[in-house]
């Protein structure tokens, strides 16, 4: 725990070169808002969101920006804990919601106590009171993802895509994207089947081996759009010594980008969670003091959940970027930070 | 049974047996699946299968052995991720040596499953209700101490223990079947072992013929404790890190393996041999849904179509053997 | 003693028929005294350290998820009843609520007739876990457990795990309502509270249930239908599990797929703890009402304590823990008192009941 603690703070060290940007931009402007940031549940995906949270609240002065964690990952236990964090005094969220339906109820609540809500990292399904979304754009992340994948396998070959829970309305979208890319390479690609239900270790481990037991020989290619079995698949390939099955996994895990490096992984979709973190805090900090709204007219982008969403960011992690992405990554959150008050924001 | 038994048939001694519905099952189940897909017998596919087999096995078996007395174990999953954790962090953080941490894994599973039995035992409320109060406990703990981060480096040598195989043969396939031993002799010829299955199948009878029945439920729980230890522990090495949601899945397989080998539930009838064939069904069924592409929405209710079928087909054949 | 196949889960501690059955009407009032003194205790405790515990935001909120959780305790606890067990309520609940999204968003009902037809449909799926509990003689822990999953694959397949979130605004408005400081929703579970009290005290079937869940082979003897009380039981189980469903679709506004995935818990929590037997024969409505009140507050005064979330579930776990057994032990207690003539050897048998 602590080593992946102090990972993020190494990663966040050049973040002050953005946060001090930031403060010369925003001026010193200290609030005594209570912002919360809660993921869906816990996974290994959230944990820059603390040392972020730790950041912006020390970059913009705000009185407190917490980490807190759904002990599991059910939204009962999310909405619970938002509604106690709300009787504790918390003025602001930013939220991964554990149901991107399910959570709206909740935020409307939260809008109508005058508490904004913002959702990080995923978005909720509009209609939602959720001031805006800033994330991964999932259907783009998996749509690039299976691209890259296909030009891996030179344009043509079998694949399986391996997806995360079936309860999980995104899901949906990404075998969507996934079929998408697959059907544009007019039948030189062909999908064999989407393996759902992995994102839990001991089930990816015994699904992805079993397919892997089955069809090693017909499959020439895996895309993988979460977060556990992209490290499974990584793992198992490398047990299994075979190169010539590619993979395209999502995020940064080491085990994945020790995989890119020996050549048993041939790229990884990153997502930018310590930029979701930093930049949703500033923002709602804005709103929540009331320096700011959120202009109906900025240059949203349109997905199939929400009008209202802001691409955190997504690239591919090839052999060739692996030691220079975190770089590219901080630039993004720079950019989205700094230009966020003139696009999305009329303020005070 | 053993006065009936010499005027059966070979066929009616054969239905007699607890396993043998399974047996058929598992060799239609074997016959379908190599002959629909080649890859199924490949040397890769059988060490994935068994493979796969080890943790469940050791799951099914902590979980028997409480119903064995009439009791049950719901905190198996919990219990078993409490002792992945500890191992794991043992190893991590502390840095003692592999067979240090996996007695002391061995021994806070044998703890965990004492407190169950004492607390049933002592409190005289319902084995039900305190394993679930303590499950809640159990993963409360785990939660705390890791916050949900599991542990990643762990020793070469234990994680290399969890994926080398002899051609199909995983390393890990060694401690269940070790296990699977050990158990059927403790059952079949040792005191206690006896003493067990008095309990579970007369409880009143026993304690008039002197068996200290407290005494042997307690003694079921710590086992069953020790045993989801065993497998918490299968499972790190085989996943090759230390994952806090470790377990969470066990539950329902925990019945369904010993219950579709006939284990009923209040208690003095369990089979080593028949839950061990039951987990290999659940294996050959899960592999071959893989194997046969099943959309992945038809998984669960393929699955408990398979255990009513298995529960169904043994009763039709207890009540076959019981007629003739 | 052996029990009939017929008759679902029994324990090893199930004890001689004479013995166990009703608690007497002292030991029935003390306990719910009992459970409600611990229930105030609590809410004395978590008012002085967290005073946001009774702002009226927290409030509404407890009682929302306080009507869930008791009409969840109510479905378990009517086929505890019988000596059974359903572990499929969520499941069922699940059906009933995608059903009824797809009732009133793609058919169009109207949403009284949309959740009309999702609780017949959570009726037939309990009357056909009893149908198939008692026509194969399996036990029912086992039969609701692969139907469980039956179920659940099920409306996977029909549903193909879409979310329904275009409902009739009406439905989340309905969510959104307070009485004062409560939830209309607590009202409707009080409401079916105060017909399964009317159903156990004073209805000829409820006394059949009860009578088939105290002793399943007397109850046969003197002539009552056994099969047929253990499958109303379970119909009912099947219909207060599809309402618990849509009170959660009132709640959120949607139909979602994940809905009772995690009811097992409060499901066995709420009854137990409010008295009534796993064994059967014997349940508690008020009891359950007050169990599912102890396990909402203590949940949500942990939670504004800000004792850490990741603590949360070892606090709820000792907690209950502490509850059942000072339960048991209060009521050992009552017991002795108003036993106290009888002999010793009846005593030491109900401890273990």
């Amino acid at each position: 725990m602590n080593q992946r603690h102090r990972g993020a703070r190494l990663r966040a060290l050049p973040m002050l070169a953005a946060a001090l940007f930031g403060l010369a931009a925003g001026a010193a402007h200290a609030s005594d808002n209570k912002i919360a940031l809660i993921p869906g549940g816990p996974h290994p995906y959230f944990a820059p969101w603390e040392q972020a949270g730790k950041d912006a609240a020390k970059d913009f002065g705000i009185a407190a920006v917490d980490f807190k964690v759904p002990a599991e990952w059910k939204l009962n236990l999310q909405t619970e804990l938002v509604e106690s964090l709300v009787t504790q005094g918390y003025n602001a969220f930013g939220i991964f919601p554990g149901d991107a339906v399910g959570i709206n109820q909740t935020v409307e609540e939260l809008v109508a106590n005058n508490i904004p809500a913002a959702a990080l990292a995923g978005c909720a399904q509009d209609p939602t009171k959720m001031s805006f979304c800033l994330g991964t754009d999932v259907f783009n992340s998996a749509y690039l993802g299976t691209q890259a994948l296909i030009k891996a396998m030179g344009g043509k070959g079998k694949i399986v895509h391996l997806a995360g829970l079936l309860v999980d309305p995104n899901t949906k979208l990404r075998m969507d994207a996934v079929e998408k890319a697959v059907k544009e390479t007019n039948g030189a690609v062909t999908i064999v089947q989407h393996i759902t239900d992995t994102d839990a270790q001991e089930a990816a481990d015994q699904k992805i081996n079993a397919l892997l037991g089955a069809q090693k020989d017909e499959i020439d290619g895996l895309v993988s759009t979460a977060y556990i079995p992209s490290v499974v698949a990584a793992k198992s390939l490398r047990n299994l010594g075979d190169k010539r099955i590619k993979l395209v996994g999502i995020d940064d895990d080491q085990i994945v980008l020790d995989g890119i490096k020996d050549g048993f992984v041939a790229g990884t979709m990153a997502q930018n969670p310590y930029g979701q973190g930093y930049v949703g805090a500033y923002v709602l900090d804005l709103i929540a003091s009331g320096t700011c709204t959120v202009k109906a007219d900025a240059p949203w982008i349109k997905t199939p959940q929400t009008e209202h969403f802001i691409d955190s960011g997504t690239l591919l992690i090839s052999n060739d970027n692996a030691a220079t992405y975190k770089d590219d990554l901080k630039k993004i959150t720079t950019e989205i930070q700094s230009t966020f008050k003139d696009k999305y924001l009329t303020c005070k | 049974m053993s006065t009936t038994t010499r005027n059966m048939t070979l066929g009616q001694r054969f239905l007699a047996n607890e396993w043998s519905a399974l047996a058929v099952a598992i060799v239609i189940g074997l016959v379908t699946l190599a002959v629909l897909s080649p890859a199924f017998l490949t040397e890769f596919n059988l060490y994935v299968m068994l493979r796969s087999f080890c943790v469940v096995l050791i799951v099914a078996f902590a979980q028997m052995l409480t119903l064995a007395v009439g009791q049950m174990n719901l905190s198996v999953g919990a219990l078993g991720g409490l002792v992945a954790i500890t191992v794991g962090g043992m190893m991590e953080k502390w840095g003692f040596p592999v067979p240090v941490a996996i007695l002391c894994g061995l021994a806070i599973g044998a703890a965990g499953g004492l407190i169950n039995g004492l607390l049933t035992v002592r409190t005289g409320i319902n084995g039900f209700i305190i394993t679930l109060a303590t499950a809640s406990a159990f993963t409360g703990i785990n939660l705390g101490i890791t916050e949900s981060i599991p542990f990643y480096n762990l020793p070469a040598s234990f994680v290399a223990f969890g994926t080398g195989r002899f051609y199909a043969l995983p390393y890990l396939l060694l401690p269940p079947v070790l296990i699977a031993i050990a158990l059927a002799f403790f059952l079949a010829r040792t005191v206690p072992g006896r003493q067990l299955l008095a309990v579970g199948g007369n409880p009143q009878a026993a304690e008039l013929s002197g068996i200290p029945r407290d005494r042997v439920i307690v003694m079921a729980h710590t086992l069953s404790g020790l045993l989801a230890g065993a497998a918490a522990i299968l499972a790190v090495a085989q996943l090759g890190s230390a994952q806090p949601t470790i377990g969470v899945d066990w539950l329902l397989m925990s019945f369904a393996a010993p219950i579709i080998g006939g284990a009923a539930l209040t208690g003095g009838h369990i089979s080593v041999a028949a839950t061990a064939l039951a987990v290999v069904l659940i294996v050959i069924i899960q592999n071959g849904m893989v194997l046969a592409k099943v959309d992945p929405y038809w998984v669960q209710f393929l699955l408990g179509a398979l255990i009513l079928a298995a529960v169904g087909l043994n009763r039709l054949r207890a009540v076959r053997a019981g007629g003739a | 003693m052996k029990w009939s196949l017929t008759h679902g889960f029994t324990m090893t501690h199930s004890v001689s028929s004479d013995t166990r059955g009703r608690p007497s009407f002292l030991a029935e009032q003390s306990n719910l005294i009992g459970l409600a003194a611990i229930i105030i205790l609590f809410w004395i405790l978590f008012t002085s350290l967290a005073p946001g515990f009774v702002s009226s935001f927290n409030l509404f909120a407890l009682s929302r998820s306080l009507a869930v959780d008791v009409v969840i305790g109510f479905s378990t606890m009517v086929v505890l009843a019988t000596g059974g067990m359903n572990l499929a309520i969520g499941s069922i609940g699940v059906c009933a609520v995608m059903a009824s999204g797809y009732l009133m968003q793609t058919i169009g009902l109207p949403i009284p007739v949309a959740m009309a037809l999702a609780l017949l449909l959570g009726a037939f799926l309990g009357w056909l876990n009893g149908f198939v509990i008692v026509r194969s003689g399996v036990n029912s822990f086992i039969i609701t457990l692969a139907s469980a999953s039956l179920f659940l694959g099920g409306m996977l397949i029909l549903s193909k795990a879409q979310t329904f979130n275009a409902l009739p605004p009406e439905i989340a408005a309905f969510g959104r309502m307070r009485w004062g400081f409560v939830s209309p929703l607590l009202f409707i579970a009080l409401g079916i509270g105060a017909a399964l009290i009317v159903l156990f005290r004073f209805t000829a079937l409820g006394r059949e249930i009860l009578a088939a869940g105290a002793n399943a082979r007397a109850a046969e003897l003197s002539g009552v239908p056994v099969g047929r009380a253990i499958i109303i039981a379970h119909t009912l189980s099947g219909a207060l599990a599809a309402s618990a469903g849509l009170m959660l679709v009132i709640r959120l506004g949607a139909a979602m797929p994940s809905i009772g995935q995690d009811w097992l818990l409060p499901s066995f929590l709420a009854p137990v703890l409010g008295g009534t037997l796993l064994a059967g024969g014997y349940v508690s409505v008020v009891g359950t009402i007050l169990g599912a009140f102890l396990v909402t507050t203590i949940r949500s005064g942990l939670l504004v304590m800000q004792i850490g979330n990741f603590w949360l579930q070892l606090f709820l776990g000792l907690i209950l823990l502490a509850a059942v057994m000072l339960d048991r032990y209060r009521s050992i207690y009552a017991e002795r008192r108003s036993l106290g003539r009888k002999d010793a050897g009846r005593r030491s048998s109900g401890r273990r009941a």
